[in-house]
């Protein structure tokens, strides 16, 4: 299928979907409950007017504009229409103890203990996220919309800075899916825009589900026609569904866990055995990750770091590594894009193509001041949230994307045939994690937790034309 | 459990199968059987049902009212509650009961197993229209409710024919047994043979282990004669009457795609509350169920499809599928396709691994066609195209409508409930790995199993 012209697009799609800002090493994501709906649609207007589109190339700073179904309700999204996005969106992160289970976000992540989005904290609605090019410029841009808001009380103010190496020393978002129509990629990677943006065919060349309006309910026509045909006007088209989640990262528990398990390597005294030892443990730690530190897959780099493959994407497992042997099938980076590895038909076109159902496009950042692996060996571990990652990934199907990867790829004890293996950087504590070997695996049991969920929710990133419509409501109504 | 002592007797049998060819013994398969049994609720019997059928749910297994753990023949059981509903002529069908389970034959030892659970047999079926009343209560009385209400199961999917729940239990004990004797040694540089000579030597050591000394009875040719024929006959019959059947095709066609175009579709996504009530019992283990229920749709032309095309599963499943795949999906254990309310109904149940959004996925990616052969004969299904094409290929659509008409699975139990199809599967390879010779390279292969 030939992907759509979206050139015409590009000023209605925000600037987040088309790219992760890298030049902006900056960040911040302000949260906010909206107290007067009137008010909070004049501020949502203004923004209208300033956020950051997929038009034209971006200059010293970014802003994007995200909001909740709490937020939706407050602007006065009747329910019917609301009732048009995804239910996990409506229903939101924290609705049930089933998603709780599958998300994992249990005992030490529930949302109970979470630091916004849970149910004891204060309702979240919307979400600006603001880059910048420098410290000062994002301090600037920050006070500007903090002096701008209105209708709205801020909630939560998170800082976090560019993820190019997350906090366990690992370069991080490699192999990013390509969106047809907006940018070029291998086709292994290219996914169909429908997959990112509703209002779209997706990999299964149908539309997303998406809140479509009666034109009478749009008089000015801020909303574009419904691509499908249905005569409605589309209040999902050029927008998508963001998920974040906060999670933090135990830096010292991670390092000290894969000291201890390092076994005998270089117990030798001296600089030679500190060297070997820091080897074996840099090793060890890749297992767990499927990528050397400076980026390497595993897969193609058994033995060692290689710079020249730091950001490779372009491979797939089945025929170097069908069975582990250089990355083990429980790593996280296999288990949270298989690539070739699962049914039908592994290492064929059929296997990827399924694959495709379920990619991310991940905008994640970290906050906190880093901790070098030496350093971590003698900190103390069990910290209050010093440091981890803002996990945002977009994608226009949280169910058959997000949440899939989440419960049947990173939290499933059984990926891929193995017994009792949920993810073992990630999943918050591991009965069992195997690396395979000849002659045989070796298994370390009753990994701890490195990461846990510290708050997190379900938002819709509106088209610009969508994100006017929204402003509106409010005062129309009243 | 004679079917056991067959499967594991012959101690030296082992000595003369390798990896590559499973041993073949002279003994027959135990197959496995569906079994439902469905009777109407007495009137106001439904609310103190519900209740129990709840209690029973904390703790299927171990439960104080009716401990389906005690069940050595099921692989799975269930009991599901039928809300009392309408057909498409607005006559009531009243509430009923449903016990369905995945049994090793005969038949007549799981009857007993259940007649074992008498007490709390009579505390559940007791609240149904005929059962045997106080001073009826015997052995044999229950047995012929019991048999009077069974219904027949028109198409059945075993993921693989001829593992009991004994040798499935028993080889996950081995491989626990394996796993934690490789977890203390130290194995770097050692030849593969070494290693499995040692595993080999350890398993012998262990009483408790003998029996996997034995190979376990694989299909013999005779199994596979049967199955050769079973799919031959209604081929050669179809080819038979192909002179009959092909003029009449065309005519066959028109008349389904005027129906197709004119069927209604219900695809809308039911309230949140629906959705919460389903997803509050699933993934509490690796594995889940899948009950669902819906209306047929009505005249001449859809009975006869749907009763040719069930007829055709049950004959693929049961011959074709019945070595750990269904067309490309691993993760189901069994499913059950079961007419109701003389046909006006169909049931359908499985057991599979993953959630049940994994498994639809696996359905509209891998067996869409399979699944519009049959099941869009029901009312609402996604619009399909001459049968095979459309219906479970639109997702959301399809998502919506398997959801409409999924139901509360009150009662659920499973005999191994931490283990996957691929993980049974490979416990299984494990276990025939253990006999027979190897050269090395296959014993390293073999290895890759652990």
């Amino acid at each position: 299928m030939a992907p759509p012209d979206l050139s015409a697009e590009r000023d209605d799609i925000q600037g987040i979907v088309a790219s992760g800002y890298g030049h902006l090493p900056h960040a911040a994501y302000l949260l906010f409950a909206i107290d007067e709906p009137v008010a909070a649609g004049d501020w949502l207007a203004r923004l209208a007017d300033t956020v950051t589109t997929a038009h034209g190339r971006v200059q010293r700073r970014a802003l994007g504009v995200a909001l909740t179904a709490t937020g939706l309700a407050a602007l006065g999204l009747p329910e019917r229409i609301r009732e048009g996005f995804a239910l996990e969106f409506t229903t939101g992160m924290t609705d049930d103890a089933h998603r709780r289970r599958i998300l994992g976000d249990v005992s030490p992540s529930a949302p109970e203990r979470w630091l916004w989005g849970g149910p004891d904290t204060r309702t979240v609605d919307v979400l600006l996220l603001l880059f910048g090019e420098s410290g000062s410029e994002l301090e600037t841009l920050t006070a500007q919309h903090l002096e701008d808001v209105s209708g709205a009380t801020l909630v939560q103010r998170l800082q976090a800075s560019n993820a190019t190496f997350d906090h366990f020393g690992f370069r991080d978002a490699i192999s990013q899916p390509s969106i047809a129509g907006l940018r070029s990629g291998p086709p292994a990677q290219t996914i169909q825009t429908g997959e990112f943006l509703l209002g779209y065919p997706n990999e299964y060349r149908q539309y997303t589900n998406r809140p479509l309006i009666d034109p009478l309910e749009d008089p000015n026509v801020l909303l574009p026609n419904d691509a499908a045909g249905s005569g409605l006007h589309d209040l999902g088209r050029n927008g998508t569904y963001l998920v974040f989640r906060h999670l933090s990262q135990d830096v010292p528990a991670f390092w000290q866990w894969v000291d201890e398990n390092v076994g005998p390597n270089g117990t030798a005294e001296g600089k030679a055995g500190r060297a070997a030892r820091e080897q074996a443990r840099t090793a060890l730690a890749s297992k767990l990750v499927g990528r050397w530190p400076g980026g390497a897959p595993l897969t193609l780099s058994p033995d060692h770091d290689d710079p020249q493959l730091a950001t490779a994407a372009d491979f797939g497992y089945f025929q170097q590594d069908r069975d582990g042997l250089r990355c083990p099938i429980g790593a996280h980076v296999r288990r949270s894009n298989p690539r070739d590895s699962l049914d039908p038909n592994p290492g064929t076109p059929d296997s990827i193509r399924i694959n495709k159902h379920h990619r991310l496009l991940r905008r994640g950042r970290k906050y906190g001041e880093p901790m070098a692996p030496t350093a971590a060996l003698t900190a103390p571990g069990g910290g209050e949230d010093e440091r981890g990652l803002h996990f945002i990934c977009l994608c226009a199907n949280i169910e058959r994307q997000f949440e899939f990867v989440q419960h049947t790829w990173v939290n499933s004890p059984k990926f891929d045939g193995l017994y009792d293996d949920p993810d073992p950087l990630v999943a918050g504590g591991t009965p069992t994690f195997t690396v395979q070997a000849v002659p045989v695996r070796k298994r370390y049991r009753d990994l701890p937790a490195f990461v846990q969920t510290r708050g997190g929710g379900y938002f819709f990133l509106p088209g610009v034309g969508a994100l006017r419509y929204l402003a509106t409501l409010a005062g129309d109504r009243s | 459990m004679t079917a056991t002592k067959q499967a594991d007797g012959d101690p030296d049998a082992g000595t003369r199968a390798s990896l590559r060819t499973p041993l073949v013994t002279e003994r027959r398969l135990t197959r496995q059987l569906p079994v439902a049994i469905v009777a109407p609720v007495r009137s106001r019997q439904l609310a103190p049902l519900r209740s129990l059928l709840e209690r029973v749910s904390e703790d299927a297994a171990g439960n104080a009212e009716l401990p389906l753990g005690r069940l050595c023949t099921a692989h799975y059981a269930r009991l599901v509650l039928l809300e009392e509903s309408r057909d498409l002529d607005g006559e009531a069908i009243p509430a009923q009961l449903l016990y369905m389970s995945d049994i090793d034959e005969p038949l007549s030892n799981h009857l007993d197993d259940l007649l074992g659970l008498a007490p709390g047999l009579d505390r559940v079926f007791g609240r149904c229209e005929g059962y045997p009343t106080r001073g009826q209560l015997t052995r044999e009385s229950r047995r012929q409710w019991l048999q009077r209400h069974m219904v027949q199961t028109q198409a059945f999917y075993v993921n693989t024919v001829g593992r009991t729940v004994l040798q499935i239990q028993r080889e996950s004990l081995l491989h626990t047994e394996i796993e934690q004797f490789l977890d203390r040694g130290d194995w770097g540089g050692r030849d593969p043979l070494e290693v499995r000579a040692a595993i080999q030597d350890h398993v012998n050591a262990v009483p408790e282990l003998a029996w996997a000394r034995a190979a376990v009875p694989g299909p013999g040719p005779l199994d596979i004669a049967r199955d050769v024929v079973a799919v031959a006959l209604p081929v050669v019959g179809a080819v038979a009457a192909a002179p009959v059947l092909v003029p009449l095709l065309p005519l066959y066609a028109l008349l389904l795609r005027w129906q197709e175009l004119h069927d209604v579709v219900e695809t809308e996504r039911l309230p949140a509350a629906h959705e919460r009530r389903l997803a509050e019992l699933e993934d509490r283990g690796p594995v889940n169920q899948f009950s669902a229920i819906g209306l047929v749709k009505p005249g001449l032309l859809r009975r006869v499809t749907i009763g040719v095309a069930i007829r055709g599963l049950d004959l693929a499943a049961r011959h074709v599928f019945n070595r750990g795949t269904l067309t490309g999906v691993t993760t189901i254990h069994f499913a059950h396709w079961t007419k109701l309310d003389s046909g006006r109904r169909l049931f359908f149940a499985s057991n599979y691994d993953g959630t049940v959004k994994s498994y639809n996925d696996d359905f509209i990616d891998k067996v869409w066609w399979g699944l519009n052969l049959v099941f869009s004969n029901g009312v609402g299904w996604p619009r399909t195209f001459l049968l095979i094409w459309g219906g479970a290929q639109d997702e959301q659509g399809f998502k919506n409508y398997l959801r409409r008409h999924q139901i509360p699975t009150q009662v659920w139990y499973s005999a191994y409930p931490d283990l996957t199809a691929v993980n049974i599967n490979n416990n299984a390879k494990i276990r025939a790995g253990l006999v027979g010779s190897m050269n090395s390279e296959e014993a390293e292969q073999w290895l890759r199993l652990i």
